[in-house]
């Protein structure tokens, strides 16, 4: 029967980090999560804290810090040395970053062609970093590929508010050879197809050949390799002559998943890790949690644990999940779910904040929630944060786990 | 700018019964254009819950109207089998619904011409596995699904066919009148364009529903409507294969209607003052899923797709001599062709209003027949003689065969741009090569874009791409208020996986999209030299 430290539930990435964390640290962690946790939905960049106004993200943490209930108030001196240790975990699997808490935000533009604040990016995505001097910007996209748009965004591109922006803006679709006899084709199919030398070297002559005169920087879809992804992506540039950056699309993200397997293969040097397991019962004593049973295809398994990190998300990740009575119920432990009365969950635009993004779970300064003393709660099942409009989810993800991690790292010491 | 034309009869409404009376006014040579004032099907025509009703569900409360529907039941079957799905239908008796009705059903059926068939329960759970074992008694009926945005379009194909014309996007802002009061013209406004125009005509056809009191004011005559909101649910599989009735007298929730892959639980009766009024209230929906767990226990958890409602254009007709009524599900279904020369001195001018989807023809019929006299046309009704023109008399609609199509066809432009509905590139770009100035939410009428689990989440931002190449520009707006609209209809039902949906949705267009922050018209030209410097 497996026992374990520290049980994490769930494969976001603060679950992966404060497994990472954990594991880096001795401890015997097993991580459990029901499926693919949302690291697939993402744009592969770090959103640490971009709220509006804030010109760095050490300044976005300090106005978040300042703003009631968010989970900065408690996680600001957190941050500093999680994403630290973040960037030197991607660092050490090959998935190099570029850019501080104190850089001023740059506008990169979206697949869509608007744009979006960043400061701290994977290499493949930061070109669009630097100031453009005077480059043009290409956005490429791919005949077939169908959620890159490269001449919509460059149309879009070339209108928007983009103080420092490029010389010129164009977008150009190109044909890619062998992809005849494949049918909506997904990122991750074009990912593997970029490691691929050969098809590379045909593709990057298309591309070549398709190349306007002058000086460009040019955006293509995220698709530029998997496991040799830093390999491919400066065989990419070599090729071309030309800076290349990435552009996240629709999900399921490549930065994404190369994010999810460099924590994944980090934390099994010394833990376990089941996905496709929903914890189906918990077992308590008093004010502690002794273990959780999963439920797989089969059976079901004990784990239990000294200590249990809640990294299930939030109602996107269905950490969370709402009844059709409004009941907001937090799924495994039933912990207590803080959110605005109903009628006050939506704003009335769909691309505005909603009041319910901000619901989730209250804790103590320890991360814990009230009612059980041996749970940490990490990630965007927090309360208090709007994460798309504040740009603030990785940041908290990650401060979160690292406080969580040390936190029960200090009650390992003392026990 | 104003240009003007001229034509024998203006009808005004593109929904099924504007589409049906365009159609036999063309079939009896009778010179016809429609202006409608969205896109077609935009109004209480795509805004209902797609039965072809039996006509059962009226045979005590509304004998007429039960007598129209069970007639007009077979002829729609006859001339637009494509458009109907023939699942049958059940009425069943749950423990809260009436004895006595239960034992007046079969005989006012068979008063009314509807075949109703007792089926023995265990037969019942046999076809229909998750209804409630409650349920007491059942009858087979000859209701059937029926899809609105196919017959519509076949209604107006046909009518082109026959020398008609319709358009869309065109609001009627006026009419001017000759020295004798009557109707001379009428003046209508291009939606997109703004470009105003009048046309000239010897008669107008108020087709417009629920908003015919809102046309009778401009033409200077009353006309009381009593719009009934009725809200829907659209639940993400079919939970039976036949359509399910309550045995009882018409109230809430009690209808479930099998369309396509999913289903639909309707029907909520609310009388509003304004017929845009289709926003559907929380109120609405827990009325529906308590009514509805008593006919499918458990339908509460079942993932709800989408709320929508529409507007009944009811009519109450106590001055024409029936007597008043204050609940708008008493009022009488049955159509009515005001004559509002007679009525209101207003001459030229005639409304249809009252009526079922089912019944469209009949009302088409019976107004056409009224104007045709009064023009001195004497040719005679052959609407229910012809099958109207394919695809509405193919084989139904089934997403089974887009997916074979799409599995048959290999590469070229057999990319899926929605993957709920199978809609590929292909079939999108000949839905613009046929209606180049459609709207996103145009093309989900005629595609079905956008219509599954993911409500546009990730088919939208494809297909605005495709729409942009055509019209350089023109999507950003539209992406908009399609998922402006979309929204509408999820946020009443956001809960469940549909409100992790509506997360994920959020997710994409404002986390990684930033769809917010794209410019509403970026003009025509791309790859110019950058302005905002």
């Amino acid at each position: 029967m497996p026992r374990a430290d520290v049980v994490v539930i769930g494969a976001g990435l603060s679950g992966l980090s404060c497994a990472a964390e954990l594991a880096e640290r001795g401890a015997r962690v097993h991580l459990v999560a029901k499926g693919m946790a949302t690291t697939h939905w993402t744009h592969g960049g770090l959103d640490v804290a971009a709220p509006g106004g804030a010109r760095t993200m050490r300044d976005g943490i300090r106005m978040l810090a300042g703003t009631d209930h968010h989970p900065y108030r408690m996680l600001a001196t957190n941050a500093d040395a999680a994403v630290t240790a973040h960037l030197a975990r991607m660092a050490a699997a090959g998935l190099e970053h570029v850019g501080s808490l104190d850089d001023a935000f740059t506008g990169i533009p979206t697949a869509l062609g608007s744009l979006r604040p960043a400061s701290i990016m994977p290499v493949a995505q930061s070109a669009a970093l630097a100031p453009w001097g005077g480059d043009g910007l290409l956005l490429v996209g791919f005949g077939r590929f169908r959620d890159a748009w490269a001449i919509y965004a460059a149309r879009n591109l070339a209108h928007a508010l983009w103080p420092g922006g490029p010389r010129d803006i164009r977008g150009v679709d190109v044909e890619l050879p062998g992809l005849d006899r494949l049918h909506n084709i997904a990122p991750q199919i074009l990912a593997r197809h970029f490691e691929d030398p050969g098809w590379r070297g045909r593709a990057l002559s298309a591309i070549a050949a398709a190349l306007p005169a002058g000086a460009w920087r040019i955006g293509m879809p995220a698709v530029l390799g998997l496991d040799g992804h830093a390999e491919v992506h400066a065989d990419v540039e070599r090729r071309l002559g030309h800076r290349v950056f990435e552009m996240a699309s629709l999900p399921p993200s490549v930065p994404g998943m190369r994010l999810f397997d460099a924590l994944r293969r980090r934390i099994l040097r010394g833990g376990r890790i089941q996905i496709g397991f929903d914890v189906v019962q918990v077992e308590r004593s008093g004010r502690r949690v002794v273990a959780i049973h999963t439920e797989a295809a089969a059976r079901t398994l004990r784990i239990a644990g000294d200590a249990f990190v809640l990294a299930t998300g939030g109602i996107a990740g269905a950490g969370i999940r709402a009844r059709h009575d409004g009941t907001l119920d937090e799924r495994v432990f039933g912990l207590p779910v803080a959110a605005p009365p109903r009628e006050r969950w939506f704003s009335d635009d769909p691309l505005q904040p909603h009041p319910l993004e901000a619901g989730g779970i209250e804790v103590g300064e320890d991360l814990a929630p009230g009612e059980l003393a041996n749970v940490r709660v990490i990630g965007s099942a927090l309360a208090g944060m709007h994460y798309l409009d504040q740009r603030c989810g990785d940041g908290v993800a990650l401060a979160s786990a690292h406080r969580a991690a040390h936190s029960l790292a200090a009650r390992e010491r003392a026990a | 700018m104003t240009s003007v034309a001229a034509v024998d009869v203006v009808v005004i409404g593109g929904g099924a019964t504007g589409a049906g009376v365009l159609r036999d006014l063309a079939m009896r040579g009778i010179g016809a254009l429609l202006v409608e004032r969205g896109d077609f099907t935009s109004g209480t025509s795509g805004r209902y819950h797609g039965l072809l009703h039996s006509g059962a569900r009226y045979v005590e409360s509304d004998p007429i109207s039960a007598r129209h529907c069970i007639e007009e039941n077979a002829v729609l079957r006859r001339i637009a089998p494509a458009t109907i799905e023939p699942t049958g239908g059940y009425f069943v008796a749950t423990p809260d619904d009436p004895d006595d009705y239960v034992e007046r059903f079969p005989q006012a059926c068979a008063a009314a011409g509807i075949e109703a068939e007792p089926v023995a329960l265990h037969g019942l759970f046999r076809a229909e596995p998750l209804l409630s074992r409650e349920i007491r008694a059942a009858f087979r009926v000859p209701d059937a699904s029926l899809e609105p945005w196919e017959l519509v379009d076949a209604n107006l194909a046909s009518a082109r066919e026959h020398g008609a014309e319709a358009r869309r996007y065109q609001a009627v802002i006026g009419f001017e009148r000759a020295t004798d009061g009557s109707l001379a013209a009428v003046r209508v406004r291009d939606e997109r364009t703004g470009e105003e125009r009048t046309v000239a005509c010897r008669a107008v056809i108020s087709a417009a529903g629920a908003w015919a009191g809102k046309v009778a004011g401009l033409a200077g005559a009353t006309l009381e409507m009593s719009p009934g909101k009725g809200s829907m649910l659209i639940l993400n599989r079919r939970l039976t294969s036949a359509v399910v009735n309550r045995l009882a007298p018409p109230g809430d929730g009690d209808i479930l209607v099998p369309v396509h892959t999913v289903c639909i639980l309707g029907t909520t009766d609310i009388t509003v003052p304004d017929p845009d009024d289709v926003n559907t209230t929380r109120d609405e929906i827990d009325a529906l899923l308590a009514d509805g767990e008593r006919l499918v226990p458990g339908i509460s958890g079942v993932r709800v797709l989408r709320a929508y409602a529409g507007s009944r254009p009811l009519y109450d007709a106590s001055d024409l001599g029936e007597p008043a009524h204050d609940e708008s599900r008493e009022i009488s279904r049955a159509h009515h062709v005001i004559d509002h020369g007679r009525r209101d001195g207003v001459g030229g001018f005639w409304s249809i209003v009252g009526g079922k989807l089912t019944t469209y023809r009949l009302m088409a019929r019976d107004t056409v027949d009224a104007v045709a006299s009064a023009l001195g046309v004497d040719a005679a009704c052959r609407t229910a003689d012809e099958a109207l023109p394919s695809p509405a008399s193919g084989t139904p609609y089934w997403l089974g065969d887009r997916l074979a199509a799409h599995e048959a066809d290999g590469g070229g432009n057999a990319e899926l741009i929605c993957e709920c509905e199978l809609v590929t590139l292909s079939r999108l770009e000949d839905a613009l090569d046929e209606r180049g100035d459609s709207s996103l939410d145009d093309l989900r009428r005629t595609t079905r874009l956008g219509m599954g689990p993911c409500q546009g989440a990730f088919c939208m931002p494809r297909a605005a791409a495709v729409l942009d190449a055509r019209r350089p520009g023109a999507a950003n707006a539209t992406l908009r208020g399609f998922m402006a609209e979309r929204f509408r209809g999820t946020r009443p039902i956001a809960w469940g996986d549909q409100l992790a949906e509506l997360w994920l949705t959020a997710g994409i267009f404002r986390g990684i999209l930033a769809a917010g922050d794209v410019p509403d018209a970026p003009s025509e030209s791309p790859g110019v030299e950058h302005a905002a410097r």
